[in-house]
């Protein structure tokens, strides 16, 4: 084996501003979002009937949840790389523990009858958005850690039981959006760490139970599929959307203006969470919409960035899973909103209303800062290739070496 | 980059691009119809409640004024409510729960359940958040002063139509623009207001009414009835240069804020929708007429033939019998005799022309509703007994505002008026427009002379010898005219021996007077002259009245002018 000397060089990251800042514009945009769609600003005789729709105890809660986040970002941005690592395995844990805890009466909390929440000392929290991160933390340290081999079928079904356990779990509330995007996560990062297509496509067989209830009980069918003609059943299922396309369609190109959406007043259903895009396009028109869809593209860029320095490994993985997760969560949420996807019940990141998801992905985000600004080691300087990678890549493509060092 | 990373993002760019080019399509490309489909679900028509003009007095007192109250409304649609709260909603605004049910079962979407009811009451409404029913804020109207002035104001009904009164007749003027609005709405059915246009409100109307002489008619009306037992009672003052009404008032009356409670015959404002035979006050349109066709003198002497003289061959009779009168006296005493002896050098048509110029036989214009014009006959088609009961005030019928208005042009020397209620209408901007009148004063129908002779005639019928020594005020000469009349019994076919209606039109003070009032006493138990049922009225509407309007009084009547208090008990005045 021929040895090519390349000198190591280390090289340090910059503090990713770009992405700080967009994040930022989200979260303020959020702000006043929630604040409009909680309040009346549209002049009423009735007072009282004002009064009773402004309500400042969400803009209140949802100001909280952001100096939460912050503080919680900083922490993530100061941590020890390393100690994200020996904290994937008791995060993913302590999340499973706090899934099953929702069950439990008195610390479970029911809202528009789902079990999704707990509620401890008045605070409540949803357990469900730490399971993403933390899926995500486990899944990067899984995947970089020496016993997942890519070729191997163990390999693979491991991470797949976790995933299908979470999602049974989730489920269970239910939860169909979280357990939605547990699946999207779990299956990219395994698509991205390059295991076996055919093992992927073959855990299809696993949907055809699902195909074929959908079949047999067809109004099941229609409820996921309403979203593809909502005009068919406008009072009932299609309500929400229909309302959604209301209040997008009257914002039209510069919308209606800050704080006169008339959608939000209880005609589109939980307008200041799943579908506060829908009154960001009312109140603001496509120009606003779209501005909202560019910083989520730049954040989304920014973690490819992050994720192209970080070359492999743990790091890599955890930045990748953490950029998916929150332009998959986000392009999902609008594409929800604007009729493209069925209905789910995922929060837009940084924008919905909602504690928890904004913490965790505050908290998310301040991991990407740390590793945005770690030191990597620049292994090759020389244009030269090695022998080994030339071998790696020779039989990559024949799908035989798999153990390219780690 | 490895294939793999390049692949997924790839998809999530394309779910990006997707994204977008489907929020052009709705955003952009459906603009219009989404536009259209939001303001089809929030925007609802409804009926302007513009808030009606308020209502003055001619020195700005508020007569009629909106109050703020709530009705509750079924949005059908947005209907959904348990049967437990739907009683909830039936107790509190008292309408029962079946009818309630009915109205949710029933086809139409948007109901009223209940009209005008104050916020106070459906405070509780609000709370309970129902989704459907719905509170809207509409203005009721109401007239601060009761009874006062009911008939002149008027009334509106529930949906603040003008239905009586200045209300109907300024209906236009007051509510100045209405229609149909759009409020926005929430779905819960909340109701928004997004223009200001329900906040518009009408015209001020200033009347020519005055709140403290009207306060003074309607007091004395009450006592009168009282005192007479009579039927009914009307008594109107007028301001005699410009025709204005300063003050009128009917008996039976009514409150206008409860219309509904009383009945036709209170709510009737006779002072100009019943006409009466005016009597012995037509005398003026004889007197006039006689003088201004120089076939008299003031001390001329007419023979009174002893109290009875045949005309057509009927017998027509003088109350007290009379010899020999002056042309002054036969006013004064009020002789039918010596009266229709003058008429006759009239003749029918002077008489009839006189008739006219006076007013009769016309409506008078009064911006209110329902006038009627008398009746009058053309002399073509009078009898042989006409020309002798005609300048009697009998076989013609006016209305009580008609005989006043003929009287006013005594008491402004000669000009014709149109009596009116309006003075003003003020609006939004707070610029007047005064009301134009057909006649405003200017044009003379009785020359100065006729009218000097005949204001000292109506001033002796005050005077010692007159019928309407009661009429007299202490510091003021008072000129007038009694009239009582006999109320044709359709029943039997003549005259009733019980039922009359007694009368005293005059004003005051005779040489600049400050107005020209009448008094009408319909069907007096205990006495039925002029002189001593209306006369009396018209002494204790005038002194207070005189009063209120600070009306020096003059020092040379002081000490001549003798009041008679009792007027039960004093010597019975003539006809």
């Amino acid at each position: 084996m021929e040895e090519i000397t390349n000198p190591v060089i280390q090289e340090k990251g910059q503090f990713d501003t770009i992405l700080f800042v967009s994040v930022l514009c989200l979260i303020l945009v959020g702000v006043f979002m929630v604040y409009s769609a909680t309040s009346v600003v549209a002049p009423s005789r009735t007072e009282a009937a004002a009064a009773s729709l402004t309500d400042l105890r969400y803009l209140k809660k949802h100001l909280a949840s952001i100096i939460l986040g912050f503080v919680l970002m900083s922490v993530m941005y100061k941590m020890n790389s390393e100690s994200l690592k020996k904290m994937a395995l008791p995060l993913l844990i302590l999340s499973i523990l706090l899934l099953l805890a929702v069950k439990i009466p008195g610390i479970g909390a029911t809202v528009n009858g789902a079990r999704r929440w707990i509620r401890v000392l008045g605070i409540t929290f949803q357990p469900s958005e730490l399971v993403k991160l933390s899926l995500v933390l486990y899944m990067a340290k899984y995947l970089s850690g020496g016993s997942f081999v890519p070729d191997s079928v163990k390999a693979f079904a491991k991470p797949v039981g976790l995933m299908l356990v979470l999602q049974a779990m989730l489920l269970l509330q239910p939860d169909f959006g979280s357990a939605a995007i547990v699946g999207v996560i779990t299956f990219a990062l395994l698509f991205l760490a390059g295991v076996r297509i055919k093992y992927i496509l073959s855990l299809g067989v696993v949907l055809i139970p699902v195909v074929v209830k959908l079949i047999m009980e067809p109004y099941r069918l229609k409820r996921v599929l309403v979203f593809l003609n909502p005009w068919a059943d406008e009072k009932r299922s299609g309500f929400q959307l229909i309302q959604s396309f209301v209040a997008l369609g009257n914002g039209g190109l510069d919308g209606v203006g800050i704080g006169k959406s008339t959608q939000k007043l209880f005609f589109l259903p939980e307008a200041k969470t799943d579908f506060i895009f829908a009154i960001v396009g009312e109140e603001t028109g496509l120009i606003g919409a779209a501005f909202v869809v560019l910083l989520f593209f730049i954040v989304f860029l920014r973690g490819i960035f992050i994720v192209n320095r970080l070359k492999g490994g743990f790091y890599m993985y955890t930045a990748a899973g953490i950029t998916l997760l929150i332009s998959i969560q986000a392009v999902i949420n609008m594409a929800v909103v604007s009729g493209l996807l069925p209905t789910k019940g995922l929060p837009l990141p940084f924008i919905s209303y909602g504690g928890s998801s904004m913490v965790l992905n505050a908290a998310a985000i301040g991991i990407l800062l740390n590793l945005s600004e770690g030191e990597v080691i620049v292994r090759h300087e020389s244009p030269v290739i090695t022998k080994e990678e030339a071998d790696y890549k020779v039989n990559r493509r024949k799908g035989r070496i798999f153990t390219y060092a780690k | 980059m490895n294939r793999r990373f390049i692949f997924i993002y790839g998809l999530i760019f394309v779910g990006f691009f997707v994204l977008l080019a489907r929020l052009f399509d709705i955003m952009v490309l459906k603009h219009d119809k989404f536009v259209k489909k939001s303001e089809n679900q929030r925007m609802a028509e409804v009926d302007v409640q513009v808030r009606r003009g308020i209502i003055l007095d001619r020195l700005g007192r508020r007569l009629a004024v909106n109050l703020e109250n709530n009705s509750v409304y079924l949005d059908k649609t947005n209907y959904n409510e348990s049967d437990k709260r739907l009683q909830e909603v039936s107790d509190i605004i008292g309408v029962s729960f079946n009818e309630l049910l009915t109205q949710v079962r029933g086809k139409k979407n948007f109901v009223w359940l209940k009209r005008k009811i104050p916020i106070e009451e459906t405070d509780k409404l609000q709370e309970m958040r129902l989704s459907g029913i719905g509170l809207m804020a509409e203005p009721k109207r109401h007239y601060s002063l009761g009874y006062m002035a009911a008939h002149v104001l008027g009334f509106v009904n529930i949906d603040n139509k003008g239905l009586e009164g200045v209300e109907a007749v300024y209906d236009k003027e007051l509510v100045d623009l209405g229609g149909k609005y759009f409020v926005e709405r929430d779905a819960r059915g909340n109701m928004f207001y997004n223009t200001n246009e329900n906040e518009r409100t009408g015209n001020t109307l200033t009347l020519t009414l005055d709140q403290g002489l009207q306060y003074i008619v309607e007091k004395e009306l009450d006592d009168a009835m009282e005192k007479w037992r009579a039927s009914a009672a009307t008594a109107i003052m007028m301001d005699p240069y410009t025709g204005e009404i300063l003050a009128l008032s009917n008996r039976p009356t009514f409150d206008p804020n409860f219309p509904g409670k009383y009945g036709p015959a209170s709510r009737r404002n006779r002072a100009i929708t019943d006409f009466y035979e005016p009597g012995s006050t037509f005398k003026i349109v004889t007197a006039a007429g006689v003088l201004e066709e120089n076939l008299v003198k003031p001390d001329d002497r007419i023979d009174c033939l002893g109290g009875a003289i045949e005309v057509g061959g009927k017998r027509i009779k003088d109350a007290h019998p009379h010899g020999v009168l002056t042309f002054m006296e036969v006013i004064q005493k009020s002789s039918n005799v010596g009266t229709i002896k003058l008429a006759q050098r009239l003749g029918k048509q002077r008489l009839h022309g006189y008739i006219k110029k006076f007013g009769f036989g016309e409506r008078t214009g009064i911006d209110l509703p329902g006038e009627i014009p008398g009746r009058l006959r053309n002399p073509e088609r009078w009898s042989g007994v006409s020309i002798g009961a005609i300048p009697i005030g009998q076989e013609v019928a006016a209305t009580p505002l008609q005989v006043l208005t003929a009287y006013s042009i005594v008491a402004n020397g000669g000009y014709k008026v149109s009596p009116s209620v309006v003075k003003e209408i003020t609006d939004t901007d707070g610029k007047a427009h005064p009301i134009s009148k057909k006649y405003d004063g200017t044009e003379q129908v009785i020359s100065k002379k006729t009218i000097d002779i005949l204001k000292n005639a109506f001033t002796m019928v005050t005077q010692e010898g007159g019928t309407a020594t009661f009429a007299r005020v202490e510091g003021n000469l008072v000129a007038g005219k009694t009239g009582t009349a006999q109320i044709f019994d359709r029943a039997q076919g003549r005259y009733s021996h019980t039922d009359f209606i007694s009368s005293f039109v005059g004003f005051v003070p005779v040489d600049k007077p400050v107005f020209s009032m009448i008094v009408v006493v319909w069907k007096p138990r205990g006495a039925i002259y002029g002189g001593i049922v209306a006369a009396p009225v018209f002494k204790n509407i005038a002194t207070k009245a005189l009063t209120y309007l600070n009306v020096p009084k003059e020092e040379k009547l002081k000490n001549t002018t003798l009041v008679v208090e009792n007027a039960s008990t004093g010597k019975k005045p003539h006809n």
